[in-house]
């Protein structure tokens, strides 16, 4: 049978040739498309698998003081990081880490997912770690297989001020804040950014650019070494702030302070910039950059003194007495009388049933609109606002900068309340408030809000005679080659258009509080210089009255306008000037 | 005996020599650039080379064996091979790999060398039955034959093996003479498990049957006996499916979108698209592949090999050595129609066969369009057992080839 022939029809061998070369078509077309068609989108890919660019991070741009002194700077601190890929079957690794910083795998595992950047980048577990640790874990590094460390900079505090809400903090974000920044940006998770104050605020110009090195890789992820014919892009660091703040002012207000709980702004009314600021009590700054413990943050949340609230922008306090000139301004431009009109204050003022107090219970008897200033008195205010209105009152708390934002370069400022009748509608429902409700607020109670940063707009106002400029605490954004990339001007947010003579009016007034024989503010008075004041005391529910003192200097040397607060601290003349009269006596040291 | 040797090879084709010798050494470039550039003493290339030269003997000795030899001993080394598989699995106990059969430090495959026993037994059997092939009876002891060393490497489990003795078995029934109407009826089944994976795919597949049944010269019980067949295979396919491996399937499953899942099973192919692409038409030049050099690729050396040709010699180096096969294959099939003898025919078609089949599923597999199936491909992969199989087969064709029909 092996004779057998062999008799195979010739189209079986055609078309057994033919399928062949289809097949074989099909390849050299397939290869065709992946290495000639499509060859540049591989190659790009092939060098992205096996480059990899280790970022290289920025510094971050330092703040100086008004006369170019450091406040903070960077300084660098150790972290570690762990390569997912690496540790992934290895769990020695993270269990000697553990050991070693003291804390569960659990919190471990949960940190390298929420930084995770990848199976072959360092995510980082822990900041801030001390140079002990750091030599331990080399001795250690063995057993540590995945594990790795680097150095990066964080903020260093240099002055020893408490700048705590005006600074503000950096933070690291995590995967999930990501979002909520500027894609503009390329933040990756465990970047150091501005969380809150200045630091956020001017997060943009602060940040600066990474850099990158490009560093050659296996499939395990190993480094093999840098890439030789690849420049790194080296990192653009962040910008400078050249900030408004006088360093010795803040330093005087801080000492002034002392323990108790309030606020303190300082401005230049002549251009806006802040010169200190304070709001108490702060808490260091080193506490929540980095990483917090749980202990310690709840001790910050829980603290009944609210240590992390900026009372200076946020805290919404009765304005008291020093709201008063708003309604002498009205009077002053609107009635013809107006320096000339007099109430006769017996200590209380009668509306239908009800009484409202002066402070003063014997009464000031016939007091003119000058002489109401000097001595705060609530009746004359009374009578006034019955002619004023609330639209007309509200209005112009308006225009003097009330019940809107002041644009303070600090975010998450407060507004504050000016009530109008629309508000009075739907607060009270139409026809159901009284004029009750407007005496309260001619004298600054009941529904009126303010933020100290806005009284010592209002304050700087009244100096500059229907001038208000935007609060601010950077004069100067300059790049690390000297280039000035931002010179803040100052920006007229409010003028009121009124004539001198109600302006000196008003000045006078106030220069009475401060140095007339029944000024409410004669413990602010300075031997050499005239000082210009207004106290208040806002009524507090919860407890002592908080004690208010705004004011004014004309001196050239010190044009300062002041909003201090004192919370509990009783009467504004009582404690709050006497506090801005140590403050201004320091001043004047210096300036000689 | 020295006369019977000079005499024969007077009749050696050389092209195929020539072919197989530019294949191996192909594949040894490759993997001498991989053991180079890595600095590794593996010896891979050391080895690989050694087999060639061995292989080469192989070639010679398949050559000069006398047909009638081989044509008496066909069943015996069937057997013989049979036998090999079975070893394997009865020591497969400890768990170890059960491919292998080790002899002191070499391990060689047995289900490599089942695919020559294979198709000399299939030779041999319509090489003696020289019939038209016209009732599913006739092909009893055929298919028989090719499913005892299925099932076997299955249980290793070697999916690739299988399907490369059933591709076999397959073209040889179609070239023995196989009427086309029984080849589709034959061949459904199995479209029909396949199709089954999807609604509208299974339907009308299921249109096309019920269309050539409808006009096919068949008995009518045998009409419904086929379609009630193709019907119920497919409706077990997903039972059996759920007996393949979980790395099997996930193989297959990465066919259709080898770019999903970067580390898992279609990591190699996405890594090895990326070579191939970034080769170019000109590669990037010896020794110089990122890819396969970075150890982007794992088994680079072994299913794997052309991706280190292509990145680093491109287009112009894949269509060398795709050329090489298509030529050697084209012979082949040529040669299987010319020559004298049903027997030589049968096993040159069947060398072709396989061929075709590792050259299709390796090419086709590397570049994401076939299953990554763990399928060598021939003469370039390294790998002993398989090296000295394409050798021997390469060899037989040349012996078979001897033969010519008078046209």
């Amino acid at each position: 049978m092996l004779q057998g022939k062999n008799i195979v029809e010739g189209w079986r061998a055609l078309l057994i040739q033919g399928l062949l070369a289809l097949i074989f078509l099909i390849l050299v077309g397939r290869y065709y498309y992946l290495m000639i068609v499509f060859h540049e989108k591989y190659a790009e890919k092939a060098t992205a698998n096996h480059i990899r660019a280790v970022p290289v991070l920025a510094s971050r741009g330092v703040i100086f003081d008004r006369d170019g002194k450091l406040i903070v700077d960077n300084a660098p601190s150790y972290t570690i990081s762990v390569i997912p890929i690496e540790v992934k079957n290895k769990s020695e690794s993270l269990e000697r880490l553990s050991q070693v910083m003291d804390i569960s795998l659990e919190e471990i595992n949960r940190r390298i997912v929420k930084n995770r950047r990848g199976s072959f980048a360092p995510a980082k577990v822990f900041s801030r770690v001390p140079f002990e640790k750091i030599s331990h874990l080399q001795e250690h590094r063995l057993e540590l297989i995945g594990v790795t460390y680097s150095i990066e900079p964080i903020r260093n505090y240099i002055s020893n001020l408490d700048l705590t809400h005006s600074l503000g903090y950096t933070r690291e974000i995590n995967r999930d804040d990501l979002d909520s920044f500027s894609k503009d940006l390329d933040y990756q998770p465990g970047d150091q950014v501005g969380w809150k104050g200045l630091e956020k605020y001017y997060e943009a110009e602060l940040h600066g650019q990474r850099g990158f090195r490009y560093i050659e890789v296996n499939a395990l992820g190993q480094e093999i070494g840098e890439v030789a014919d690849r420049r790194p892009i080296n990192p653009i660091p962040g910008h400078d702030l050249y900030l408004s703040l006088d360093s010795y002012l803040q330093k005087a207000v801080e000492e002034a302070m002392d323990d108790s709980s309030g606020s303190v702004v300082f401005l230049n009314h002549k251009t806006g910039e802040i010169l200190a600021y304070v709001s108490s009590p702060g808490y260091p700054l080193e506490l929540l950059s980095g990483r917090i413990s749980s202990k310690d943050w709840n001790a910050l949340i829980t603290d009944p003194r609210k240590p992390l609230y900026d009372r200076s922008i946020q805290g919404l306090y009765p304005a008291g007495s020093t709201i008063k000139p708003v309604a002498a301004m009205f009077s002053l431009e609107n009635f013809e009388d107006a320096t000339k009109r007099t109430y006769v204050c017996r200590g209380s003022y009668r509306l239908g049933n009800r009484s409202f107090g002066c402070w003063k219970k014997s009464g000031h008897g016939k007091v003119n609109l000058h002489q109401a200033i000097e001595q705060s008195c609530n009746v004359y205010f009374f009578n006034l606002i019955q002619d004023i209105g609330l639209e007309g009152w509200s209005n112009m708390a308006r225009e003097f900068g009330f019940g809107v934002l002041s644009g303070i370069d600090i975010p998450r400022e407060n507004k504050g309340l000016v009530p109008d009748t629309r508000y009075m509608n739907r607060k009270y429902g139409e026809r159901k408030w009284t004029k009750g409700n407007l005496l309260n607020i001619v004298i600054g109670q009941g529904d009126v809000l303010v933020t100290p940063v806005q009284l010592a707009q209002f304050a700087g106002m009244i100096a500059q005679k229907g001038v208000g400029y935007r609060p601010h605490f950077v004069n100067k954004v300059v790049a690390k080659d000297g280039t000035i990339i931002q010179d803040i001007q100052s920006i007229v947010d409010h003028t009121i258009e009124a004539s001198e003579e109600s302006w000196q009016f008003i000045h006078d007034g106030m220069h009475a509080v401060v140095n007339a024989k029944k000024g409410t503010a004669k413990a602010a008075r300075q031997k050499n210089w005239e000082v210009y004041g207004k106290t208040g005391t806002a009524q507090n529910s919860h407890g002592e009255d908080h004690a208010w003192f705004i004011g004014f200097s004309l001196d050239d040397a010190f044009p300062y306008s002041w909003a201090v607060l004192l919370e509990n601290g009783g009467g504004g003349g009582g404690k709050a000037a006497p506090f801005v009269g140590k403050v201004l006596r320091k001043m004047a040291r210096r300036n000689n | 005996m020295r006369k019977y040797l000079l005499s024969t090879l007077r009749e050696l084709d050389w092209s195929l020599l020539a072919l197989t010798l530019l294949l191996s050494g192909s594949g040894l470039i490759a993997i001498y650039s991989i053991e180079v550039q890595h600095g590794t003493s593996a010896g891979y290339f050391g080895r690989q080379g050694i087999w060639t030269i061995l292989g080469t003997f192989l070639f010679f000795t398949a050559f000069f064996v006398p047909r009638k030899v081989l044509h008496n001993v066909a069943y015996i080394a069937y057997g013989v091979g049979i036998f090999m598989l079975l070893i394997p699995l009865a020591i497969k106990g400890d768990g170890a790999v059960s491919r292998w059969i080790s002899i002191g430090s070499f391990g060689i495959q047995p289900s490599e060398f089942m695919k020559i026993f294979l198709l000399v037994g299939l030779a041999k059997y319509f090489a003696d039955h020289k019939r038209r092939l016209s009732s599913i009876k006739e092909l009893m002891t055929p298919m028989a034959m090719t499913l005892a060393p299925t099932i076997l490497v299955l249980l290793q489990p070697d999916l690739g093996t299988a399907l490369v003795y059933l591709a076999t078995l397959i073209v040889v029934i179609f070239w023995a003479g196989i009427r086309p109407l029984y080849f589709f009826l034959l061949l459904a089944p199995a479209v029909s498990m396949l199709a089954a994976f999807q609604t509208l795919s299974f339907f009308l597949w299921m249109g096309l049957i019920i269309v050539v049944l409808y006009f096919g010269n068949l008995p009518f019980w045998t009409k419904i006996f086929n379609f009630v067949i193709n019907v119920v295979l497919g409706g077990v396919t997903n039972v059996l499916w759920a007996f393949l491996k979980p790395y099997q399937q996930q193989r297959i499953l990465s066919l259709f979108d080898s770019e999903s899942d970067p580390l898992g099973a279609g990591y190699q192919v996405s890594q090895s698209l990326t070579a191939f692409g970034s080769g170019g038409p000109f590669g990037k030049g010896f020794g110089e592949g990122t890819q396969t050099h970075l150890k982007f690729l794992p088994e680079q050396h072994t299913d794997f090999i052309m991706t280190v040709i292509g990145e680093e010699l491109g287009f112009i180096g894949v269509m060398f050595v795709i050329g090489l096969f298509y030529i050697l294959i084209a012979r082949l099939i040529a040669q299987a129609y010319s020559v004298k003898y049903r027997f030589d025919s049968v096993i040159l078609i069947g060398v072709a066969a396989i061929f075709v089949f590792h050259t299709f599923i390796n090419l086709g597999m590397i570049v994401g369009i076939m299953p990554v199936t763990g399928i060598p491909l021939p003469f370039i992969s390294y790998g002993g057992s398989f090296m000295f199989t394409a050798m021997l087969l390469v060899g037989l064709s040349a012996n078979m080839a001897k033969s010519r029909r008078a046209v």
